[in-house]
């Protein structure tokens, strides 16, 4: 297997007022292509800016990071968002759907960024929509959806540019166990499918899901481990 | 990036808060209607005026005794008679340009008839009259050269005052006193209104030679009017008249000259500070039509932080938020802006019927919907959206994503 994601020596420092914080302290890792891998820790252990670095949604103040094999860790921002459509889809916790829009317009989304044509945004959407289970409610809005299909919605959108990556930010933290479940097996599912799925949670249930868990604590890695016998289901 | 998704996207956004997108384009909505109204009606006006005018004649020069100050009338005494009827046929004869020349001799006086009365100023004048002014004898005859010739004492009433002495019976034959004098109507002139003060319904016409003989004593005239036969030969007519009315005042400049052109630049000019200081009020409201935007968007772009943090997650760019914000603000001035522009026009339609019934006669519309206007507002509706929108556009496509994302 080919490393998709190399990170060698990441630091990122924030200043918030006068105080400097340190979330990531010189960070090296490496993640395979079509891996399933759980980042885990407790709140304020850099997870979350470890995500952003990732999803190049934010530049490491130091280190380098390679995503499939090209340097990205300093970005202009424009290239970053092509960076992001093209090679990177995004699952939040609180689904960060467009409320106005139809389940078949937000999927379509990052179509649109893409500079693809109606049709095309349509048709794709419209698979993507399919391939989470929900070709029958791609006319509904959000609020007309349940938690569960708004997050499988989300998943689609991730999914339609056909990125090389996914990364998903407690994806299930707004769920009820059962929905949490479906979106987990979904994942999964994406991943014994080829695609590569980042999941951060502080959740130990959700990660016993992932093949391979990295924890955090303090901006460092304490643990990285590969659990053989994965719930996979 | 597809236009029309934006487009599409700025509708949705705006029809989701019909209450909010209405009062924010209130001001442009205003703005544009009032200017539409003020420029229709003002430009409706200026028409009427301008119609008014050319109804009274075209292509006049006016000539006029100068009042003159005490040191001229020092240096000037004796060397001429001031403007006097021989110069009004020297006109007529010696310049080629005047096709029509009229002179006008102003009297005070009291008509009577039986026992009815009207005060009032008689005018002595020519047959030409009626051809310079425009101005004819709606029953019976005007002035003839005749009349002129053998001074005789003859009238052609303006219609009020053919009214006021004669009720609806027909006056033509009819005999009147104009101070203590009998005269026979021979006249009776059509309906023409007023202009600059003047109510030509009330004017009461006799020939010169009659005014000049029987109740002048001499031959003075209040004013001359002269027709030029072409418009192109206005210039020419001035100067040749001027130099020929000097040669015969002895090289004395007594007298004024006016075209009706110079009346047509002065009403130009009063148009024009109307226009000014309506552009001052559509300036004044567009600015606060686009504050009240502007206001809106900032709440927008930060309502909407999230969805702006996921935009860019997902891959939209600085420029493609920009837009997207812009466009929303210029969705809301132009539609703002075509509103106006329709309950404008509909509302100088309405002031304008209210005109032409406060004023009959003087056309069916009191207001002109000049297309100009609504050029402009339009134009200056989208400047306005993106002028205003601009701030709030660049807030947004600047924002950071991660904090953009995770903003509550």
């Amino acid at each position: 297997m080919t490393a998709l994601i190399e990170l060698d020596g990441i630091v990122k420092r924030y200043r918030t007022g006068p105080i400097e914080v340190l979330a990531l302290r010189n960070l090296t890792l490496t993640i395979d292509r079509g891996e399933l891998v759980a980042i885990i820790g407790p709140s304020g252990s850099g997870k979350t800016t470890l995500l952003d670095i990732l999803g190049c949604l934010s530049s490491p103040t130091d280190g380098r990071y390679r995503l499939d094999g090209a340097d990205v860790s300093a970005l202009e921002e424009e290239a970053s968002a092509l960076i992001r459509n093209r090679m990177i889809g995004f699952v939040f916790q609180t689904f960060q759907l467009l409320p106005r829009h139809t389940a078949l317009q937000n999927v379509a989304l990052p179509l649109l960024y893409a500079g693809a044509g109606r049709e095309e945004r349509e048709r794709r959407a419209a698979e993507a929509l399919a391939d989470v289970g929900l070709a029958d409610r791609m006319t509904h809005r959000p609020n007309q959806l349940s938690g569960g299909q708004q997050q499988r919605v989300a998943i689609a959108r991730a999914l339609v540019t056909h990125p090389s990556l996914i990364l998903a930010d407690e994806p299930t933290g707004n769920l009820d166990s059962t929905s949490g479940r479906e979106i987990m097996q979904l994942l999964t599912s994406l991943h014994r499918q080829g695609t590569t799925v980042i999941l951060v949670t502080h959740n130990q249930e959700i990660a016993d899901h992932a093949p391979r868990v990295v924890a955090l604590r303090d901006g460092v890695i304490v643990e990285d481990r590969i659990t053989a016998g994965a719930r996979v289901q | 990036m597809d236009l029309r998704e934006l487009i599409l996207d700025a509708m949705r956004n705006l029809t989701a808060n019909t209450l909010r997108s209405g009062l924010a384009m209130l001001g442009v909505i205003i703005g544009v209607t009032a200017v539409i109204t003020m420029v229709s009606i003002v430009e409706g006006g200026r028409q009427r005026v301008v119609e008014a005018i050319e109804q009274l004649g075209t292509n006049l020069i006016f000539v006029s005794p100068k009042t003159l100050t005490a040191a001229e009338q020092r240096e000037f005494s004796g060397r001429s008679k001031g403007l006097i009827y021989e110069d009004a046929q020297a006109v007529a004869a010696q310049i080629p340009e005047a096709g029509h020349v009229a002179a006008m001799i102003s009297i005070p006086a009291r008509l009577r008839r039986g026992d009815r009365d009207f005060t009032g100023t008689v005018t002595g004048t020519v047959p030409d009259y009626q051809i310079v002014r425009n101005f004819h004898a709606a029953q019976g005859r005007f002035l003839s050269q005749e009349d002129m010739a053998q001074w005789r004492r003859v009238v052609a009433l303006g219609r009020d005052v053919a009214r006021k002495l004669f009720g609806e019976s027909d006056p033509t034959g009819q005999e009147v006193k104009i101070a203590d004098e009998r005269f026979i109507v021979i006249g009776v002139m059509e309906e023409k209104g007023s202009l600059h003060g003047q109510n030509y319904d009330e004017m009461i016409f006799i020939p010169a030679t009659t005014a000049m003989r029987r109740f002048q004593g001499t031959d003075k005239l209040g004013y001359l009017l002269v027709q030029v036969a072409e418009r192109r030969g206005m210039h020419q007519a001035l100067v040749s008249l001027e130099h020929l009315l000097t040669t015969r005042h002895n090289g004395v400049t007594d007298f004024d000259t006016h075209s009706q052109e110079d009346f047509l630049i002065a009403m130009d000019r009063t148009v024009w500070t109307f226009r000014l200081m309506l552009g001052g009020i559509a300036a004044v409201s567009l600015l606060v039509g686009g504050i009240g935007i502007m206001n809106i968007m900032l709440v927008t772009v930060t309502e909407r932080t999230r969805e702006i943090g996921l935009r860019k997650a997902i891959g939209g760019t600085r420029r493609v938020i920009l837009y997207q914000f812009l466009i929303e603000s210029v969705a809301i001035s132009l539609t703002g802006g075509l509103i106006g522009i329709v309950s404008g026009i509909g509302l100088a339609l309405l002031l304008g019927k209210l005109v032409a019934k406060a004023m009959p006669g003087q056309g069916d519309w009191g207001a002109i919907i000049s297309p100009t206007s609504i050029l402009l507002s339009f134009v200056f509706a989208v400047a306005v959206g993106i002028f205003f929108g601009l701030y709030p556009a660049r807030k947004a496509a600047a924002l950071d994503p991660v904090e953009a994302l995770r903003y509550e």
